[in-house]
């Protein structure tokens, strides 16, 4: 096999690993502090990428235009926790995650009917134009989804680990009621975790669709390969998160460089799921106790 | 007003009791089965299809409601009966009603080593891997087009053979709802036997624990498994029947979208209760209908946008205010009232 095809598809695979490990870390966050599955962070996704496009085309420069996109997909997020997950915060894991669905569907059909069905591009971020190496192609925007990562990734532990906000988050992940006990407003977090998670989804959607394009229905399939990612590496720790989202995307994109018929798709997913169902616990179980 | 109706509904029911309650499902079930004697074709195929969906969220009273296992992959097992048996009849010329069988049979052969897999996990995990496997079934079914025809479609799945002097749509219509009495009937056995009981003892979303029910003697993954055959024999037959009364069936049908709409039917209806799963299904295909059909027309849009956020509300608002579905509001009105 040619070194361009291996080069390439190593390239495409870490490309596509660090939007799932964006994905990943989204459903990481509202998982660990609140145990909920969010089924609906693909959404957050598309949101972020729709808004950005819509505001751009109304004339508002590129980066204002990510801000107010980000700005509005949270504020989507406080309506999912405030009025959705709130209500029913005591009920069992499924009630939960099946609120989510709801949420996820509705987002959809709104998306539908405000945008259309089409498919919708950016250009890409300050022009930034495809570099050749070794006769495989970097697409200008994807050393944008890598950095975009990279930021989230030192963001999110600086965040966690070096501040007094990230750390009661933390404390609620570990021990709700011992959180409680010393003073910290549970719901406050979890509202927290909600509205970063969309924040994390809308950057995510905005810096992938020059690359990726967005439409109203990305958000399903996009969920799914978050909760592979989150799966296959561990949903309890951002690490495990990181390296499930690069598995999944190594995968797909190797076995598409390697599987000449259409089959790769499938042979991906199945790789990924014998990995999982080898090891339930993900690549990098919790610390401690098992559950 | 709201006041009085939860007094008058009550009071209605409490005249009539449980008689009233019989009285409603057999007037129903006469209304029902003579629906081809007097309805339009349009009525007869919608009803053909709440069916069908009926068959599908069976499935999941029994796997949910009954053993509390949050599976979302019915959509699959419906695909693998459709395509097992449209591939037998259209490439090997086996007849319709042997093909139907084997599509049902096809269907618990696979739920059987891979719910053996899936189910010695935990929890809403389950639902997630549930759900990627149902999307690795759909490209599998998409790239396997030299078998199956892939995204465009497999054509010309011969017709099941009808008695005469009756339309094809009327006869796929007893069809269906024959499989929907014969399901119906198989669940509610079940819970009501010993294995019933079993489920119930390891059901953790209502109070059970499958470590208590092992160590009461109960083999939990045993149960778990067959639970699981038995809620993918009737997709799978339920798929089988979809393919010939099709005749052209194509992957986006069996998707995982598909899956958790076949969920919603279930919690909407009421997922602890058999009849909840048919209330459900003709809830969710009539709202599918109206919102298809009419809304577009009357307040513009795209087709396909409204029904998403219809779905997307029921569902919502079911969970919020009557997590047990609709089915249990009749008791709970009757239940304030004695309050």
């Amino acid at each position: 096999m040619e070194i361009a095809t291996v080069l390439q598809s190593l390239i495409s695979g870490l490309t596509l690993g660090c939007i799932y490990a964006a994905l990943g870390l989204g459903l990481f966050v509202v998982y660990g502090v609140t145990r909920v599955l969010n089924l609906a962070q693909g959404e957050f996704v598309m949101l972020g990428g729709m808004l950005t496009v819509s505001f751009v085309s109304l004339g508002v420069p590129l980066a204002p235009a990510i801000v107010l996109a980000v700005c509005t997909t949270m504020l989507s997020g406080i309506f999912l926790y405030r009025f959705i997950i709130y209500p029913a915060r005591n009920a069992s894991a499924s009630t939960l995650a099946f609120l989510t669905v709801g949420f996820a569907f509705a987002i959809e059909g709104i998306t539908l009917l405000v945008w259309g069905w089409e498919y919708r591009s950016l250009t890409n971020f300050l022009g930034s134009s495809s570099i050749h190496l070794w006769g495989a192609t970097i697409f200008g925007q994807a050393p944008w989804v890598v950095g975009m990562t990279v930021l989230m990734v030192v963001g999110l532990f600086f965040f966690f680990g070096h501040t007094m906000i990230g750390k009661a988050l933390r404390a609620c992940a570990d021990e709700p009621l011992g959180a409680r006990s010393v003073g910290i407003n549970i719901e406050k977090m979890a509202l927290l975790s909600f509205v970063l998670a969309s924040g994390l989804g809308a950057v995510a959607g905005a810096t992938i669709t020059p690359l990726t394009m967005t439409a109203y229905n990305i958000g399903i399939p996009l969920t799914i390969k978050g909760l592979l990612a989150a799966f296959v590496g561990g949903i309890h720790r951002p690490v495990g998160v990181i390296l499930g989202g690069l598995l999944v995307g190594f995968a797909e994109a190797l076995s598409a460089g390697l599987v000449p018929t259409g089959y790769h798709d499938v042979m991906a997913l199945g790789l990924l799921l014998a990995v999982f169902l080898a090891r339930p616990r993900g690549l990098l179980p919790a610390h401690g106790v098992a559950e | 007003m709201k006041r009085e109706l939860g007094v008058i509904i009550p009071a209605i029911a409490d005249r009539y009791g449980v008689r009233g309650g019989r009285l409603v499902v057999a007037v129903a079930g006469v209304v029902l089965l003579t629906l081809p004697l007097w309805a339009t074709a349009y009525v007869v195929n919608m009803f053909t299809t709440i069916g069908l969906y009926s068959v599908l969220a069976l499935g999941l009273v029994l796997l949910t409601g009954l053993a509390g296992q949050v599976s979302l992959c019915q959509a699959m097992f419906y695909g693998v009966g459709a395509y097992t048996s449209a591939l037998l009849a259209v490439r090997l010329g086996i007849p319709p009603a042997l093909a139907l069988v084997s599509g049902a049979a096809a269907a618990g052969l696979v739920a059987a080593p891979l719910g053996r897999a899936i189910l010695r996990l935990r929890g809403i995990i389950v639902a997630g891997v549930t759900l990627t496997v149902n999307l690795g079934f759909f490209y599998l079914v998409k790239s396997a087009a030299e078998l199956t025809g892939g995204a465009t479609g497999l054509y010309l799945i011969p017709r099941l053979d009808s008695p005469g002097g009756m339309s094809y749509s009327s006869f796929i219509f007893f069809v269906v709802w024959g499989l929907v009495i014969l399901c119906l009937v198989l669940t509610s056995n079940l819970v009501k036997s010993r294995i019933g009981r079993a489920l119930k003892s390891m059901n953790v979303l209502a109070g059970g624990s499958e470590d208590t029910a092992q160590v009461l003697g109960i083999d939990v993954m045993h149960f778990k498994v067959g639970v699981y055959i038995v809620a993918a024999v009737f997709a799978g037959a339920a798929g089988a029947v979809y393919a010939h009364r099709m005749t052209v069936i194509e992957p986006h049908t069996f998707g995982a979208q598909t899956s958790v709409l076949i969920a919603i039917m279930a919690i909407v209806g009421g997922v602890t209760n058999p009849w909840g799963a048919i209330l459900g299904a003709t809830l969710i295909v009539g709202i599918t209908e109206v919102f298809r059909e009419v809304a577009p027309v009357v307040l513009g849009g795209a087709t396909g946008a409204y029904e998403l956020v219809a779905y997307g509300v029921v569902l919502v608002l079911t969970l919020l205010f009557l997590p047990e579905g609709l089915f249990s509001l009749p008791t709970r009105l009757r239940k304030r009232h004695e309050d």
